[in-house]
């Protein structure tokens, strides 16, 4: 039996029926470049948003299952699952193919769990985060910490979803030089218009796409690092901390006879912590970010006796033991109203430079601009819908005020 | 001419005295050492090393945002070695700030005469040699102080009483803030300053590097005859744009991950201005372009932007009314559909049967030399603007593949319907 040639019309009909169900990915979906290829198993694509298509898939599967696919693999691009890959890779040092394999399926396992139903159909065959026994709703990322090639993954071993899915190239993959392949800038753009457009018209897009949307050209930072940054750089800013003063001459005065220089002074930043934890926030995190408040503090010059903590109700039993053990003084508690807390840290004497605030944010805030800096790590609401009340449906929790940096933790 | 010390006769005349020995041991390792640094160069693309060659050709400050050790250095050497300008090393993170606005001498009559500020050395050299590339280095560990008076001198490019001349660049180097553990981040004013381009070290480059052959970049070159059209092109590209999205014009970051970082503001904008200019008129690749727009109101009102532009690049819709036979429709799925959609918008803004036909002539040369699909949404709507004494085009025959394309989809669209709904009742 001869092998068939591609059905162009088909799988241009499934590409029509999937930017209708999905019209917020259309742009992407007209972006690819369809290249019919007799190595692809199914329908893959390289990093270039080029579409390999089996002309005997094309043949074998409905309509409907093939604009499943189209989703499936055009999401593989706009998610840069290749550039995570790579990165993955260089991270945990994983080579070989078996890795690249895993990295397919960990993929595809974070595509899958939202990408059909509602006018799509799920491919035959398509892996899913419950085949391998792992919870959806996950990162590429985590799923690739979670499973092993094993008895689980045998048949899946015939799964390539191309370069464009894993991050390594194939032999018969047209490559960065051949027709018809967008360019790095073109391809940010691509994505870039498909993200505009999600976030463009909230509603229309699910969750899961509408988080990519947001964080496609700003990819969450560590927070450790941003709250390090934000802590250190107001601990340091003029008038507190390391910078020049007129407080003691420079010794390069002697250079100059007659002229006052500055020279560089170290103050010792006065840190306050003000935890509200309202008892939605896990030990272990209010832990963590308090113990890298207190080694950020030191690290910009704090000495132990300059960092204090005022504990807000609930919190108080982690902030003892924790205080106790890096020699914190600690304040006495107080009421879960933040305002007492920083009513508290600022009657301190000397005030503090700094104000540290943890908080999950579901507090009214002061008023006013405290006369130092203040710096807000925001612990993520453990129900997504808390701030939600149920006898006062109106009820909208504040947002910090403008006056501080806030940081999103976890 | 050998040299004899008469105190240390050698007792055999195969073993050289220690100081002869020594001498000539440092003068292998001479040898040695000029061996070592004997490379050539190859030509060979390099999109950052473009990048920062047009933005400085420019007379914009970059700020090359990368680890230690992965050679910024080595790239500005290089730099001022093609633009042929002598370079000026300083470490920001060392120097006082009245290293920056000069130190005040006292003389005679301070009330009379005033106290000028002495500028350092480095900077009188760099005046009277009149051209020069000043590479500020370490600039993300320099205190606030440091770059409260570094400020000025990128701003206003004063150091203490001298003005820098026009002939010199400035570039400068910080370590992102993941790598610097005790930096201090840039302040809004100074990073809103500099183009700010992301340094990388390619493996290949590194390796062959080693191997004894570095990359020489060629360097963009501005074409005379087309500066006044990439005036014109830079301003439309930027006036377009803000006037559809004026709250892009000034944003002072506001979030975390995007402190120190570029951001739009009127300067900010100005100097995109320039670089789309300059882009145009050496053509250097949309990449590189990319990188310093990107690089300079950051890189969502960057994106945007350069969306504009290939929006610009798209053909006018009025020119492919006008003679459909010869229209030249792009390749790429999603490019042609706006363009096809944008035929459709000028013919609903001013229909008239003439025009009306031309579009379904172009709706038929679409299909005949691209994908099906991308007709469908465009042909549907042109139909809906038909008027009742308009006769269907005979061209309309063509189109009945679409037709039936559409009609397939929708019954996939009505199985996939049934079939979810099915796999949900089932669930339940």
């Amino acid at each position: 039996m001869s092998a068939p040639s591609l059905d162009y019309d088909k799988l241009f009909t499934a590409r029509l029926q999937a930017a209708r169900a999905r019209p917020y990915l259309a742009t992407a979906l007209f972006a690819l470049h369809a290249v019919e290829s007799r190595h692809v198993p199914t329908m893959g694509v390289d990093r270039y948003w080029r579409c390999y298509v089996s002309p005997r898939f094309v043949e074998r599967t409905p309509v409907e299952e093939l604009a499943g696919v189209w989703v499936h693999e055009v999401s593989h691009l706009l998610r840069d699952h290749h550039g995570r890959s790579d990165r993955v890779a260089e991270e945990r040092g994983l080579t070989g193919p078996g890795e690249r394999l895993r990295m397919n399926i960990a993929a595809d396992c974070e595509i899958n769990d939202d990408a059909f139903g509602d006018g799509l159909v799920k491919p035959a065959g398509a892996v899913e985060p419950a085949l391998l026994g792992l919870p959806t709703g996950q990162l590429m990322e985590d799923y690739l910490r979670r499973f092993q090639l094993g008895s689980r993954t045998l048949e899946l071993a015939w799964l390539d979803c191309g370069s464009g899915a894993d991050g390594l190239e194939r032999e018969w993959e047209l490559g960065p030089d051949g027709a018809h392949g967008l360019s790095e800038q073109e391809r940010d753009a691509v994505r870039f218009r498909v993200a505009q457009g999600i976030t463009g018209r909230p509603g229309s897009a699910p969750e899961g796409w509408q988080r990519w949307a947001e964080e496609a050209f700003h990819p969450p930072q560590p927070w450790r690092a941003l709250l390090g940054a934000a802590v250190r750089s107001a601990a340091s800013a003029p008038g507190a901390g390391e910078d020049y003063s007129y407080g003691r001459p420079s010794r390069r005065s002697a250079g100059v006879p007659g002229a006052v220089l500055p020279s560089l002074r170290r103050r010792p930043p006065y840190v306050s912590v003000i935890i509200d934890t309202s008892g939605s926030v896990s030990d272990t995190e209010l832990g963590s970010a308090l113990l890298e408040v207190a080694a950020i503090s030191r690290a910009v010059g704090g000495r132990r006796d300059l960092v204090t903590v005022v504990p807000c109700d609930a919190a108080a039993r982690i902030a003892h033991p924790l205080c106790r053990a890096e020699g914190i003084p600690l304040l006495g508690g107080g009421g879960t109203d933040l305002r007492t807390g920083f009513a508290k840290a600022l009657r301190g004497h000397p005030g503090p430079d700094v104000i540290v605030v943890l908080t999950d944010g579901q507090t009214p805030w002061p008023d006013s601009r405290p006369p130092c800096r203040t710096v807000v790590g925001l612990f993520p609401r453990q129900h997504r819908h808390s701030g939600w009340d149920e006898d006062d449906p109106d009820y909208v929790p504040d947002t910090p005020p403008d006056w501080a940096r806030v940081v999103h933790i976890g | 001419m050998p040299t004899h010390t008469p105190f240390a006769v050698p007792t055999l005349p195969s073993e050289p005295g220690p100081t002869a020995d020594t001498a000539s041991q440092l003068d292998i390792a001479g040898d040695l050492l000029s061996l070592l640094r004997c490379t050539t160069t190859e030509p060979r693309p390099d999109i950052q090393l473009e990048a920062l060659t047009l933005a400085v050709a420019a007379d914009l400050p970059v700020l090359l945002w990368g680890e230690p050790g992965i050679g910024k250095t080595a790239a500005l050497t290089q730099l001022a070695a093609a633009l042929d300008l002598p370079l000026t090393t300083v470490i920001a993170s060392v120097h006082e700030p009245s290293d920056f606005s000069g130190l005040p001498i006292v003389g005679d009559d301070p009330a009379e005469q005033g106290v000028p500020m002495a500028p350092p050395d480095w900077a009188v050299r760099l005046v009277r040699a009149g051209r020069g590339l000043l590479f500020l280095d370490e600039l993300s560990t320099a205190p606030p102080a440091v770059q409260a008076a570094l400020l000025r001198l990128v701003l206003e490019r004063r150091i203490g009483a001298l003005q820098l001349p026009p002939g010199v660049r400035i570039v400068a180097a910080a370590n992102p803030r993941s790598s610097a553990a005790d930096g201090w981040e840039l302040s809004p004013p100074l990073a809103n300053r500099f183009v700010h381009l992301r340094w990388t070290h390619d493996h290949e480059v590194v390796v062959r590097g080693l191997g004894g052959t570095w990359p020489r970049a060629t360097l963009p070159r501005l074409v005379p005859e087309r500066l006044s059209e990439a005036v014109d092109f830079a301003r439309r590209a930027v006036c377009t744009m803000l006037a559809a999205r004026p709250e892009l014009t000034h944003q002072l970051p506001n979030s975390e991950t995007r402190r120190g970082g570029p951001w739009p503001s009127p300067r900010s904008w100005e100097m995109s201005l320039r670089l789309i200019a300059f882009a145009t008129a050496s053509g250097v690749s949309r990449e590189v372009l990319s990188l310093l727009v990107r690089g300079t109101v950051g890189d969502g009102p960057g994106l945007e932007l350069l969306a504009g532009l290939d929006r610009l690049d798209l053909p006018d819709p009025e020119v492919l009314l006008a003679d459909p036979t010869a229209a030249e429709l792009p390749q790429r799925g999603d490019l042609r559909q706006a363009v096809l959609d944008g035929v459709v918008a000028a013919v609903r803004a001013r229909p008239g049967k003439v025009r009306w036909d031309a579009a379904w002539a172009l709706l038929v040369r679409a299909l005949e030399t691209g994908a099906p699909d991308l007709v469908v949404v465009p042909a549907t709507t042109l139909a809906s603007l038909r008027r009742d004494d308009w006769d269907v085009p005979t061209e309309i025959e063509n189109l009945a593949g679409v037709v039936t394309l559409s009609r397939r989809a929708d019954e996939a669209a009505a199985r996939a319907k049934e079939a979810t709904r099915t796999a949900a009742r089932a669930r339940r």
